[in-house]
């Protein structure tokens, strides 16, 4: 990533279109980037930061989204162009502050990169946050492809401070982990001379006149911005010059759509208005472009915020007939992420053209085969994970308990624990940090007879990120719940970021960790430190809290994630099975070790009937061994 | 049988989180863009790595972009690092005149290690690619790379072996160019050697 | 995934409240344990059948077929069990006798079984009076007097006994169990379920006389305070006393029982065997009346009642009396009458309540066997 990034003017690349968001940013001048870790936008900050020190950046994995935004808006305040990216769930967190900050303003440009997840491919919801950015006044832009990602990036910077306030770049998966052609242009330069007047006006609404007031002058910025976007070299019509059917659309519509057209023969027929400026709408261009026909296909993803808003533009246009189709016509389901398959069936349903991608009979055999011979693949544990340990020493300290305790979940691989992976045990899962939200409510319920234990599950960067208001809560409110902290070393989902509780920051260098079993003690809580490698060990431990627990109590699973260790190259030990003591299908084991602790390192051999370890993927942790119910698993200390 | 030409080409390359497949999307991507192609690749990763099918899309053409994914029914060849993966990408993507080139080493998902079903035979997997393919060729390309030192060169062995196969424009030389870029030193001699070894691959007769 | 047997076990035993915590379901396999006086079915199988299901005696409990298997005749709802001899018995040890539950004989027979080789290892019960009561198994006669008290709870013996025959180095097992651990060890033998060569281990059951069985850890919680030390043994001494008398080294606490009743396992409820009718041979405190609802049986010196009803316990019964062990004497008619009397009522209140519960005669929850004169029986 490092040397793409870097190489000369003119060459090009095949970029990833955040990596192509991220050489936009350099191009710019972008002296500061601050972020959470989050798919799909993760790739934005770690290309930044790996080229953080050969371009005198700052660049930072702040611990939530809310201070990453903050932090770019203090060096925009200073003078200094910045940059902050996240998933959509993340602009959540950070909403609070943009809908202060759009009123405020900026000063240096800022651009606030947010990143969708069209059918939550790995999220928990797939919201459209184009929303907010009507909702909150702010220009919005739509790439449709890396190189596009990366001008419009770039040109973000030029119109944030040329309105004085923050720029959304709104971005979806398709279009950040797809890779295109990227022509690299000249690195731009940072403001090496930061400085926050002093003298200024302040950057509040409660003075000057109050938000009202802000909120007229920011609809002016806006009428600014739709002039501009009249003319933008981002939006474009391509199509005969009298079609019968306009397709508007934008983002990741642009492609499908063009290959619609074509597959389906209709480019004599059907025009193309591809819109890169989506909010607010570049009205003159749109009027222009839908005179020429009575039909339009808005092609977009997730929600029909393109189609809504021209609707809302065509009823200021009495005179003109228009007919809409997209999401809300029921020609594309509103829900769920779009491709050229889906562009195709709604353009021949409007055009009355056939559209067969594949023979019926063919694509019945296919189904068919299908379901006979591919089985599907789960998400599951790695061989080796701590957290496989932890939850199966919660489900056996909580059936043994048996007051039906329950565990309430949150973001992180652990997540999978909600599935068979990790036995089923997580109850609850919505948002960063609202696992032990919700236990402090599960935890406050004695009155009305409630007398399951309660246990909150999060990871060690989630802590920092959203957990500790909720602790703190607890303290106070004296909530009955335990907090377990799943420690494993950084926030392994998006790729092994560090965390304010790492030793290491974003480019590498060593940075203050801060020690969340000091930090809870330091809150006044108990805390106890368990290796999930110890299943046994941690299911006493758990017990014995789970008996004697009053208020809120912390127990923090410490262990390294397991693809760190394997990383590592070196086996703690040689895992193997003695076949003649393994039991087995039939009483008394029932497969316990592949069946129902489910480790992939562990294989039922069909013609032996015996399980055996798959080298391959065992990393050597033992902890099966203590889990085969005749001892048949064996582990012995590597050299 | 040649795909030489086709434009756009669309490749799909199927496997299992850990396989390396994203790499060679890339190092074969980059390899047709130093050509003068146009390249488009779309991969899926994040959540479904851990344990889950992975899948690249690549699109080459010499005259336009294309969108990130390939629609049902135009995939022209499947690189399968997995067979069943292989199947299942040419049960959701192919068309009777889709190549596939795959692997024959399964990795077996978990159900199928808990008895909740069952992995395919060989023969039941190469019998059903048979009904829903064009043509296909197999090489147990994880014998292979295990032979040369490690499971992890599985997907070098399989570029080499499509390289070899001579079905589309990517040239041996134009992909050891980009290896030459990825790798230094022993990395690259045993990268080298992984992708000439399913270059010089002998099939004899190509299987249906 | 399928349910296997051991959801049975939860749906049809636990839920039910009809688990007597015997422990026959444990010690097979990693889904069923026992703890703190609970049976816990912590994962699930998908085994359509199982050692579980085919040795619990509350579950499919076919009387005819087991009595048939385990004596050659069918079970009779008359009698509290067959009877090779009826009569009373002591040990001849009088230190023993003192430190004893009763009058010693269980200790005594099991000594002299290890002594003789008749087993090697004897099942039986451990309670210092602080933690939880537990099983143990001993190889000699030593650890056996370690062990030797009675103290009216629920033990999952049987788990212990699950785990001693599946290993190497126990090839002649004995248990000293409840009628219901008995009863689940007769339906082992008659299951040949698993390893056949295993149960194949278990050469004598000695089972004691029992109306209920106490919860713990409940009833522990509410000695606390009540009692001045660890508690040696408990005693339920006759009528018209309706006390439970806790001796420890500090002294004797009596309560009443009507305080006790509440902890008693609801399971007890169902159970209509009192004295170990599937047993090689049953012993009980030759003071029976141990319920408030039988009045004025004569007290009488420290003896047990025993029953011998195989001809492998007889033996060993034989053996003890030629050794000098035991103490023998004829058991006083009434007190016999008194005997049969109290295990019919017993046989009597566990139908009714089987009745109530499911609310029909047709339906004897865990019994697939029927008495021909239920009616009677229920009606009397």
């Amino acid at each position: 990533m490092t040397a793409a990034a870097l190489k000369e003017p003119g060459t090009k690349q095949l970029l990833m279109g955040n990596e192509a968001i991220a050489r936009g940013a350099m191009e710019a001048g972008a002296g500061v980037a601050a972020a959470y870790p989050g798919n799909p936008s993760t790739e934005v900050i770690d290309t930044l930061a790996s080229v953080a020190n050969d371009l005198n950046m700052y660049v930072e994995w702040s611990v939530n989204e809310k201070v990453a935004l903050e932090v770019a808006a203090g060096a925009s305040y200073a003078g200094v162009r910045s940059i902050t990216a996240m998933k959509q769930l993340g602009l959540n967190v950070a909403l609070d502050f943009l809908a202060n900050v759009n009123l405020t303003g900026v000063k240096a440009g800022l651009v606030l990169v947010v990143c969708d997840d069209p059918s939550a491919l790995s999220s928990t919801n797939e919201q459209d946050s184009r929303n907010v950015a009507r909702a909150l006044d702010l220009p919005l832009l739509e790439p449709s492809d890396p190189q596009e990602a990366k001008e419009m990036t770039k040109w973000a910077f030029e119109l944030s401070e040329q309105i004085g306030g923050v720029c959304l770049v709104r971005s979806v998966t398709r279009i950040s982990h797809s890779r295109g052609i990227v022509v690299l242009g000249e690195l731009g330069k940072i403001n090496d001379r930061a400085f926050f007047d002093p003298g200024c006006p302040p950057y509040t609404t409660i003075v000057g006149g109050g938000a009202p007031k802000y909120h007229k002058a920011l609809h002016d910025k806006l009428d600014t911005v739709a002039a501009i976007y009249d003319s933008s070299r981002f939006n474009w019509y391509e199509g005969p010059e009298k079609p019968r059917l306009l397709i508007v659309t934008s983002g990741s519509g642009w492609l499908y759509s063009w290959e619609a057209v074509r597959r389906l023969s209709l480019t004599e027929s059907v025009g193309i208005l591809k819109l890169g400026t989506t909010w607010p709408l570049p009205r003159v261009l749109l009027k222009d472009n839908m005179a020429k026909v009575r039909k339009v296909l808005v092609v977009e993803e997730v929600d029909p915020f393109l189609e809504g808003n021209l609707k809302g533009l065509a009823f200021e246009w009495p005179e003109k007939d228009l007919l809409f189709y997209g999401k809300q016509s029921g020609h594309i389901d509103p829900f769920g992420e779009i491709n050229t398959d889906i562009v195709s069936k709604a353009l021949a349903g409007i055009c009355g053209v056939e559209y067969v991608s594949r023979e019926a009979d063919y694509r019945k055999k296919a189904a068919d085969i299908i379901e006979r011979f591919a089985p599907p693949r789960e998400t599951q544990f790695c061989a080796g994970c701590p957290h496989r340990g932890l939850f199966w020493a919660v489900k056996d300290a909580l059936r043994l308990d048996g007051r039906g305790g329950i565990v309430t979940g949150d973001i992180g691989c652990y997540g999978s624990a909600a599935g068979p992976t990790g036995f089923s045990q997580l109850k609850t899962m919505h948002s960063m940090g609202s696992g032990i939200g919700v236990a402090n409510g599960l935890g406050k319920l004695e009155r009305f007879q409630f007398v399951q234990p309660v246990l909150a599950a999060c990871g060690d960067s989630t802590f920092f990120h959203a957990a500790i208001p909720a602790l703190v809560n607890a303290i106070h409110s004296r909530a009955n719940l335990i907090l377990l902290v799943l420690d494993n070393s950084g926030t392994a989902m998006t790729g092994f970021q560090p965390h304010p509780g790492t030793l290491t920051d974003a480019t590498g260098s060593p940075a203050p960790a801060v020690d969340i079993a000091s930090l809870c003690r330091g809150l006044g809580l108990p805390v106890e430190v368990v290796d999930p490698y110890d299943i046994k060990g941690t299911t006493e431990k758990l017990l014995s809290v789970l008996g004697d627990t009053v208020g809120p109590t912390v127990m923090i699973s410490k262990r390294e994630c397991a693809l760190i260790t394997s990383k590592g190259g070196k086996r703690a030990y040689n895992v193997s099975v003695t076949s003649e003591l393994c039991v087995g299908e039939s009483c008394g084991c029932d497969r316990f070790c592949t069946r129902v602790f489910r480790c992939p390192g562990l294989v039922w051999e069909r013609n032996s009937k015996k399980a055996e370890i798959d080298m391959a993927i065992c990393i050597g942790c033992g902890v099966c061994a203590d889990v085969c119910p005749h001892h048949a698993i064996r582990r012995e200390e590597s050299q | 049988m040649s795909l030489r030409g086709k434009d756009p080409l669309n490749l799909i390359i199927a496997g299992v989180g850990g396989q390396g497949n994203v790499l060679i999307s890339r190092l074969i991507g980059q390899a047709m863009v130093s050509e003068g192609y146009e390249a488009t690749i779309g991969e899926t990763f994040g959540a479904s790595q851990r344990g889950g099918s992975v899948t690249s899309h690549l699109r080459v053409s010499r005259d336009h972009k294309y969108g990130p994914l390939i629609p049902e029914g135009d995939a022209d060849i499947i690189l399968g690092l997995e067979p069943v993966e292989a199947l299942r990408q040419l049960a959701l993507c192919g068309s009777p005149a889709t190549c596939v080139v795959t692997n024959t080493r399964p990795i077996h998902p978990m159900c199928v290690a808990i008895g909740q079903a069952e992995y395919p035979e060989l023969e039941t997997i190469k019998e059903s690619i048979g009904r829903l393919s064009g043509k296909a060729w197999y090489v147990n390309a994880s014998q292979i790379a295990l032979d040369l030192g490690a499971a992890l060169l599985t997907n070098i062995v399989m570029v080499g072996v499509l390289a070899g196969l001579g079905l589309t424009d990517l040239r041996p030389d134009m992909f050891e160019q980009q290896l030459e870029t990825m790798f230094q030193n022993e990395k690259l001699a045993l990268n080298m050697r992984a992708f000439r070894a399913g270059l010089t691959y002998d099939f004899g007769k190509p299987e249906k | 995934m399928r349910p296997g047997a051991c959801q049975e076990i939860e749906t049809k035993v636990l839920k039910q409240d009809l688990c007597t915590l015997c422990g026959a379901c444990s010690g097979n396999c990693p889904y069923i344990v026992s703890y703190e006086g609970r049976i816990v079915v912590r994962d699930v199988c998908d085994l359509p059948e199982g050692r579980c299901t085919a040795f619990c005696p509350r579950v499919s409990l076919d009387l005819d077929k087991l009595s048939l298997d385990s004596f050659g005749k069918p079970y009779d709802w008359d009698r509290p069990g067959p009877a090779l001899h009826v009569g009373m018995a002591r040990s001849a040890d009088e230190a023993l006798r003192r430190s004893a539950q009763d009058a010693g004989t269980v200790t005594s027979l099991i000594g002299l079984a290890l002594e003789e080789g008749y087993i090697d290892s004897a099942v039986v019960t451990f309670f210092d009076g602080e933690k939880l009561p537990r099983a143990r198994v001993v190889s000699d006669k030593e650890e056996l007097l370690r062990s030797v008290r009675s103290n009216y709870t629920a033990v999952p013996v049987l788990g212990a006994f699950n785990e001693a025959i599946a290993g190497a180095g126990r090839e002649r097992v004995g248990v000293v169990g409840t009628p219901c651990q008995a009863l689940a060890l007769a339906k082992m033998k008659m299951s040949g379920s698993g390893d056949a060569r295993n149960v194949g281990k278990l050469k004598l059951v000695i089972g004691l006389f029992c109306t209920w069985a106490l919860l713990y850890p409940g009833f522990s919680d509410f000695l606390k305070g009540k009692v001045p030390g660890p508690v040696l043994k408990f005693i339920i001494p006759p009528p018209p006393t309706k006390i439970l008398r806790a001796v420890t080294a500090k002294g004797t606490t009596d309560m009443p029982l009507e305080m006790v009743m509440p902890f008693v396992r609801p399971a007890c409820a169902f159970c209509l065997d009192m004295t170990s009718e599937f047993a090689d041979i049953s012993i009980g405190a030759a003071e029976l009346d141990r319920q408030p609802d039988v009045p004025g049986t004569d007290a009488l010196p420290a003896w047990n009642t025993i029953i011998v009803r195989t001809s492998k316990g007889y033996d060993l019964f034989q053996e003890a009396i030629r050794r000098g062990v035991i103490e023998t004497a004829e058991l006083p008619a009434k007190t016999l009458e008194h005997l049969n009397h109290a295990a019919r009522a017993k046989k009597k209140r566990a139908l009714r309540e089987i009745v109530r519960k499911t609310g029909s005669r047709k339906d004897l929850l865990y019994l697939t066997s029927q008495p021909l004169m239920l009616g009677d029986l229920l009606e009397e």
